[in-house]
């Protein structure tokens, strides 16, 4: 297997701060929380989330799609279709064979299942629809896009909850990386905002309870965090060998220089409190994209808002990277979206590069002083970034790093 | 009384997103993009519609409404016979 550096040809976003990179990215820089109250939750514990706004399945994705797509994959194909246009491949002209589709999911169509599951208690088995299972399981998502671009290559689903995305993106570089296909497109997809899961993550005390006021609830590094609040949405990479892409004459957004992985094998959802593991796989990212840790600029971190995970991943970067960083997290904005998480922060990451430019961490009024990391508040911050890392963590103890460099 | 062919297109433009002016009876189910998963379901709604068993056979993507709606009616005529 080689090396060969991997470049970020096509980037496409769906969030809750807009359909779109560019939505997405002005969004996660304006710094406000997506987060809104939201009827489909009323009278349940948690009633906020950072839901995709004006999102329509028939005009965005296509007829019949709420027939046959659960919303984790209409989400998915919107990004995908964006971020293939964006690397200006043309699906009827390329080789199919050689084109894979890696996607991070952490849950599947838990729409789907819990709707479903609520008509058949009350109607009984002639509720259900035909199209249960194949909208509900989770790898439909990486099946759908294989049908939409006619990629008939490696197609596979990766989930490692909360760290799926980066997985997916790890995965997909070393089929690149080994010939298995000349383009991957990597990322990841989650719309997890059923009343049962939303419940589920409430009762397990994951969520915030500032329910009355959602725009302050996804407070990543602040003092006051209490939780994080749920969110959805897509984001969706084309890679390919950088050699490959310059060939073509195809614009890179960057480079997936590194990826590493760990596992805490420590508790079902709690962090390792020393992030030994996490702390092994960002090592072994930077060991593989040739970086030293002292030449990070930029973390997009984990960051989700909960008092635990915060203030362990920050004694961990501190510890491997020291206090250069300008570290954000854009869950502050756009949610804590899951098995999508690691791939929208991919994609942040990689407009980060490309803009040398740090979003801020909304709701960072007061930063808890047990984490001493630089982490960026308020405004963006402007400032080279040639050496930027991803961090995302699952639960299960699973830890998945991207190393991003500017091409 | 609505005729068979009548509930059916209702069906496929309530259900199944079919624009009602792209429906004859001569149209096929390929032509409405609608494949043998959607025809599955499609039977399945028939049978709670009217509470009568619909062979699974009864419809598949080259056929027209027409065809589909005239077996469907056959179908109902012998259960409601016997």
């Amino acid at each position: 297997m080689t090396s060969a550096p991997i470049g970020v040809t096509g980037l496409g976003l769906v969030t809750a701060a807009g359909i779109g990179s560019q939505a997405s990215w002005r969004g996660v820089c304006a710094g406000v929380s997506a987060a809104r109250r939201d009827d489909t939750l009323s009278g349940l514990p948690v009633d906020i989330s950072c839901t995709v706004p004006d999102f329509s399945p028939s005009r965005d994705v296509g007829r019949r799609s709420n027939l046959m797509h659960d919303r984790f994959v209409q989400l998915a194909i919107v990004a995908a279709r964006e971020a293939v246009a964006d690397a200006a491949l043309d699906p009827a002209l390329w080789d199919g064979a050689r084109v894979g589709v890696v996607v991070g999911c952490g849950l599947g169509g838990v729409s789907t299942w819990d709707q479903q599951s609520r008509a058949m208690a009350a109607k009984g088995p002639d509720a259900v629809s035909a199209l249960l299972i194949p909208m509900l399981v989770p790898n439909m998502v990486a099946g759908h896009l294989g049908m939409e671009f006619g990629a008939t290559g490696p197609n596979l689903v990766t989930a490692t909850a909360c760290a799926s995305g980066a997985t997916a993106i790890g995965t997909a570089i070393q089929l690149l990386r080994d010939d298995s296909c000349d383009v991957v497109l990597a990322g990841g997809s989650e719309a997890g905002v059923s009343p049962l899961i939303v419940t589920g993550f409430a009762r397990m005390g994951a969520l915030s309870r500032r329910t009355g006021e959602p725009a302050a609830a996804s407070r990543p590094f602040d003092v006051d965090r209490d939780g994080f609040v749920i969110g959805e949405g897509s984001g969706m990479l084309v890679l390919e060998r950088e050699a490959d892409a310059r060939a073509r004459g195809a614009r890179i957004h960057a480079r997936i220089a590194g990826y590493g992985a760990s596992a805490d094998g420590y508790h079902m959802t709690a962090p390792e409190p020393e992030g030994r593991a996490a702390g092994a796989a960002l090592r072994s990212a930077l060991t593989r994209a040739g970086v030293a840790p002292d030449e990070v600029d930029h973390v997009n971190a984990h960051g989700t808002s909960t008092p635990l995970n915060d203030v362990t991943e920050a004694r961990m970067l501190r510890a491997v990277l020291g206090s250069r960083p300008a570290v954000t997290s854009t869950k502050g904005v756009v949610g804590h979206t899951l098995g999508a998480a690691g791939a929208i922060e991919a994609a942040l990451t990689v407009l980060a590069v490309e803009n040398d430019t740090v979003p801020p961490t909304a709701n960072l009024d007061r930063q808890d002083p047990e984490i001493e990391i630089d982490v960026v508040s308020r405004t963006p911050r402007r400032r080279r970034v040639e050496v930027a890392v991803s961090t995302s963590f699952g639960f299960g103890g699973q830890n998945a790093v991207l190393v991003i460099t500017a091409a | 009384m609505p005729t068979m062919y009548g509930l059916l297109v209702d069906l496929l433009v309530d259900r199944f997103e079919v624009d009602r002016a792209e429906v004859t009876p001569t149209t096929t189910f390929d032509d409405l993009d609608m494949d043998s998963l959607f025809l599955v379901e499609l039977l399945l709604v028939i049978q709670s519609e009217l509470g009568v068993a619909i062979r699974e056979d009864t419809a598949s993507p080259g056929d027209t409404i027409g065809q589909a709606a005239e077996r469907i009616e056959s179908q109902v005529a012998g259960a409601t016979s016997s």
